[in-house]
């Protein structure tokens, strides 16, 4: 007998049980003749068996206390991206809302503006500086006022450590 | 696909908490078993079982139901062992070796006689001890087939490795164990 079959015999009883072997009729029959006449492949099988029982023998148990906190903490999880699914919804429908009134609010004042020019009989492209400069007048003077307050507090910073 | 495995995905998609419940009482033990086999330690098994449902939670929606919730289940497990490795030390599984710590604690068990009591009990020590030594692919994969039941073809999808891989790893396993079930490596 050569190696080859006690290698053969030996990774075929450490895959009993496997659906794969179960269904391989021949590979079994083989086994079986093999194991009645090799010594050693039946001890190798015995401890094989042996230490898949040991194997099912180690208990290992979770504890209440581990379960019942994942479960708490995947309740607060959970409300967490509820939360957040809640806020996203928001946001968007809010920039939605945004971007629809910017959208009509533009288009009324830039029809208020060309009204205003024509009224008013200037060239197109004063009306429409005009409408640059209106629609830029918000964000410049919020930046202004920004730069003041920081100059302000950086001012007042100063004389309380200086 | 089982209507269980659609049932758990359409719940996941859910992210309902009922659910979650539920899987985490009936996979409790499992889970754990598989973890520490990984990880080799208590603590951090543990550390890595709510880590895992809370990754279940997040993820619930990449779960496909053509296949069993378990196998998911581990493959999120273990993919979360690995990157927890990773961040420890660069590694794959194989960094999981051992480190010393005792990890798989053999309680007393069953009422047979004290006589076969002792013998079993020490017989598994035995292997407990073993499988510390053993690299953590065989430990894994021995686990997930002699304590999960998990056919070849399972353990392959957890362990994303090849079913030949898979074979080899429980043979390989077992022929390392079997010194160790005589007690000679002790």
């Amino acid at each position: 007998m050569n190696t080859d079959a006690h290698e053969r015999a030996r990774e075929l009883i450490a895959l009993s049980g496997s659906e794969e072997l179960s269904a391989d009729q021949s590979s079994n029959a083989w086994l079986v003749a093999h194991l009645e006449t090799c010594a050693s492949c039946r001890a190798f099988a015995e401890n094989v068996g042996e230490t898949i029982r040991g194997l099912r023998a180690i208990p290992i148990a979770a504890e209440r206390s581990l379960v019942s906190t994942t479960q708490m903490r995947v309740r607060r999880r959970a409300l967490e991206l509820q939360r957040q699914r809640e806020r996203l919804w928001l946001v968007s429908v809010s920039c939605t809302a945004v971007a629809l009134c910017a959208l009509l609010s533009t288009l009324a004042l830039w029809r208020g503006f060309e009204w205003l020019g024509t009224r008013a009989q200037l060239a197109s492209s004063v009306w429409q500086v005009g409408f640059l400069v209106f629609c830029v007048m918000p964000a410049l003077l919020v930046g202004i006022l920004l730069l003041a307050k920081d100059k302000h507090l950086a001012d007042h910073t100063g004389s309380y450590t200086g | 696909m089982t209507k269980e495995s659609t049932e758990i995905a359409r719940g996941l998609r859910r992210q309902d908490p009922d659910l979650l419940d539920r899987l985490i009482e009936q996979y409790q033990h499992r889970l754990l078993r598989y973890l520490i086999c990984l990880t080799g330690r208590r603590e951090l098994a543990e550390d890595l079982f709510q880590e895992t449902w809370i990754r279940v939670l997040e993820r619930g929606h990449q779960f496909n139901d053509k296949y069993a919730f378990g196998t998911w289940l581990f493959a999120v497990a273990r993919n979360l062992v690995i990157d927890h490795m990773r961040r420890k030390q660069p590694a794959s599984l194989d960094g999981l070796l051992n480190d010393g710590e005792a990890a798989f604690d053999v309680p007393a068990t069953g009422q047979a006689s004290a006589f076969d009591t002792t013998l079993q009990r020490e017989q598994n020590e035995h292997i407990a001890a073993g499988m510390q030594h053993l690299p953590a692919e065989y430990r894994e994969a021995l686990v997930l087939r002699f304590q999960e039941g998990m056919s070849l073809e399972e353990i392959a999808s957890v362990a994303h490795v090849p079913l030949g891989t898979v074979k080899s790893r429980i043979y390989r396993g077992l022929t390392a164990l079997e010194p160790w079930l005589k007690g000679a490596a002790l």
